[in-house]
């Protein structure tokens, strides 16, 4: 079979799930809702620039454009877009107009949820990044702040990565729950005390809040130090304590001591945020969506509509 | 069709479509049940068969399980026991196969208000991967058949009922399916929608399997070749329509009489004494005659009919309880009633 006629027939095989994709793009991009989040986070965006323009340092200045997506008020809207596909009068018009054809439910469930992350990521990345372009190019009354690209890159996709598990957070909510208001009140009572919960776990580095916290430190990271920097065996350490951390989350529901550890992570310690580590953020945050758009597929294939 | 019912003489012949030897039924059931959160049961040991190219119509009141049944054949719910298949293929959440086959029409159909009726039907195209060079004609000649043609550059959310189902139409048409599975499709219809929406029935009853769901008598009548009639969740009867109309052969007509009240009792009274013979009186003046099964239908008839002629009352028309579709239903639910447990 030569090329041309594999690339059609996997475009006729993915004729679907583009089609549902395109079609759910364009119902968000219309919805009302979209429409003033994207003018609320331009000009929340543009206040917080002005307002902090000579005040702080670029890297603090950017990290405080990135909280209001991780903490408040942005969470909201992306919990809320994130829990409408599968639930309430929406499953109803979807299993008369789209389910009843020849479509798979995980081509459905994959394509709808494609379709919010895209739009979230496009919205947030439409607001921030010329946002970010400014405040690193223009001359400010500030002192010369570390900026790296590197450190823009990752921290942007960090904050895009909790936006993604908060959309396919809210995709099992609305799964699972069926009513889309209870859902999102439900994800509101979970999202808001996160921090607290996370800290009965010891996992306070995961904490929206410690992220944004640590958003500064990651900023100024230059790519070759985290490449191949002075630790060569930064990923093994990071591995293990990814697995501690797993162990410790554990512990606490079997009720078993946690190991005694020999010191406190740096992480805390003068709100330096050292010990942040990309790989174990993306490990906490990536595994968890995976497990939610898992989760939700199973319980949506077994579903009655 | 239900066990000891299967009536394969009545299957119709036709150019295409039609039912060939040895071929698989377009649809085929056995002992489906659906029961909802341990509470309600919507579909009730069901085993069903139901030609190729018949036009078959699930008849039920409201309730009766129709509706469940259609969305089990779909997959869009998935049977508590028992199983289905259509064209060989077993149904569910998963058989994209299966629902590649079916064109199906909710009763009232929703749509996404904010598109046009092309824009609809072209990504409902893309669902079933209709190519591009196939999608767009069909599209228009389908938005022609349906006369939507002058109504393109409407938002679907201004559209009336009738413009609904035509639309609805369209949509289960657009991958030109063999069998079609139609909810209600003249609920909530004018006249003239409906005459429009029967005709096309008949239309492509010619080349497909339809199956047909509704609790309106008349339009089977109409356009039904074979029948199935559903009743809080079980398959009461299905068969033929002719078998269903022969189930009501009583022998029953209704003699309406003009006269004095007193002659028209003592003519109920003088049919009465024949042998064989039952009467009751119905609306106004008017006498149902109930014929023994044992008697000669036109026999017991030219007795009555002497009877009149000397009774001296005028004769206003007799009308035959033969071959009335509402009746064998009525009676169909009526035993079914009264089988009781025995069910």
């Amino acid at each position: 079979m030569d090329s041309g006629a594999k690339i059609s027939k996997l475009g006729t095989r993915m004729m679907p799930y583009l089609a549902i994709l395109r079609h759910d793009l364009g119902t968000l991009w219309s919805s009302r809702l979209v429409r003033l989040w994207l003018a609320g986070a331009a000009l929340l965006t543009l206040m917080l620039t002005v307002s902090n323009w000579s005040r702080f340092q670029d890297a603090p200045l950017i990290a405080s454009l990135l909280f209001p997506y991780l903490v408040f008020p942005w969470f909201f809207v992306v919990v809320v877009l994130g829990v409408s596909p599968v639930s309430g009068s929406q499953a109803e018009a979807l299993a008369d107009g789209i389910l009843s054809r020849p479509v798979s439910r995980c081509e459905y469930l994959l394509a709808a949820w494609s379709a919010r992350v895209l739009l979230v990521w496009s919205v947030y990345l439409a607001v921030i990044v010329p946002a970010i372009a400014v405040v690193a190019l223009a001359k400010r009354p500030t002192p010369e702040d570390a900026v790296t690209v590197y450190g823009i890159v990752s921290a942007l996709g960090l904050v895009g990565l909790v936006q993604t598990f908060l959309v396919s957070l809210g995709f099992l909510a609305g799964t699972l729950l069926r009513k889309p208001l209870l859902a999102v009140v439900v994800l509101i009572f979970v999202w808001y005390p996160i921090s607290l919960t996370l800290s009965l776990f010891s996992l306070e580095q995961y904490s929206p809040v410690s992220l944004s916290r640590a958003l500064s430190t990651q900023l100024r990271k230059p790519w070759r130090q985290n490449d191949a920097g002075a630790k060569p065996d930064a990923n093994a350490q990071d591995m293990q304590a990814f697995a501690r951390q797993v162990d410790r989350f554990f512990n606490v529901f079997s009720g078993s001591p946690p190991k005694v550890e020999p010191k406190k992570p740096d992480f805390f310690e003068g709100e330096k945020f050292e010990d942040f580590s990309m790989l174990r953020v993306v490990l906490g945050y990536g595994l968890p969506t995976l497990a939610a758009v898992i989760l939700t597929m199973l319980c949506f294939c077994r579903r009655d509509l | 069709m239900t066990k000891g019912q299967t009536n394969k003489r009545e299957m119709p012949a036709r150019a295409a479509g039609a039912e060939q030897p040895g071929a698989e039924p377009a649809i085929y059931t056995e002992h489906l049940t659906k029961i909802y959160r341990q509470r309600l049961i919507a579909v009730n040991d069901m085993t069903l068969e139901v030609p190729r190219g018949s036009v078959f119509g699930l008849l039920g009141p409201n309730g009766a399980g129709k509706t469940t049944t259609l969305r089990l054949l779909l997959g869009l719910q998935r049977p508590t026991a028992g199983r289905a298949e259509v064209f060989g293929r077993p149904c569910g959440p998963n058989a994209v196969g299966v629902r590649s086959r079916i064109g199906y029409l909710p009763t009232n159909p929703k749509f996404p208000g904010s598109l046009r009726p092309i824009e609809y039907l072209d990504l409902l195209g893309r669902l079933s991967r209709l190519p591009h060079a196939i999608r767009k004609p069909r599209i228009s000649a389908l938005l022609r058949s349906v006369g939507l043609l002058g109504a393109t550059n409407q938002r679907i959310e201004t559209f009336s009922t009738g413009m609904c189902t035509r639309l609805g139409i369209a949509a289960s048409l657009i991958a030109d399916p063999p069998l079609l599975l139609w909810d209600e499709p003249t609920a909530g219809l004018d006249p003239s929608a409906r005459r429009f929406t029967l005709d096309l029935i008949r239309e492509l009853g010619k080349t497909k399997t339809v199956v047909v769901a509704t609790h309106i008598l008349s339009d089977i009548d109409q356009i039904c070749d074979h029948i199935g009639v559903m009743h809080e969740g079980r398959m009461i009867f299905t068969g033929s329509m002719r078998d269903m109309k022969q189930r009501l052969r009583r022998d029953d007509f209704n003699l309406e009489v003009e006269g004095g009240e007193e002659d028209v009792r003592r003519l109920a009274r003088d049919i009465g004494n024949i042998e064989g013979i039952d009467v009751r009186f119905g609306a106004g003046q008017e006498l149902l005659v109930q014929v023994a099964e044992d008697r000669s239908r036109p026999g017991a008839l030219s007795e009555v009919l002497k009877l009149v002629d000397a009774s001296g009352l005028s004769l206003q028309g007799i009308h035959s309880g033969q071959n009335v579709t509402e009746n064998a239903y009525l009676q169909l639910l009526q035993e079914d009633e009264a089988h009781g447990f025995g069910r």
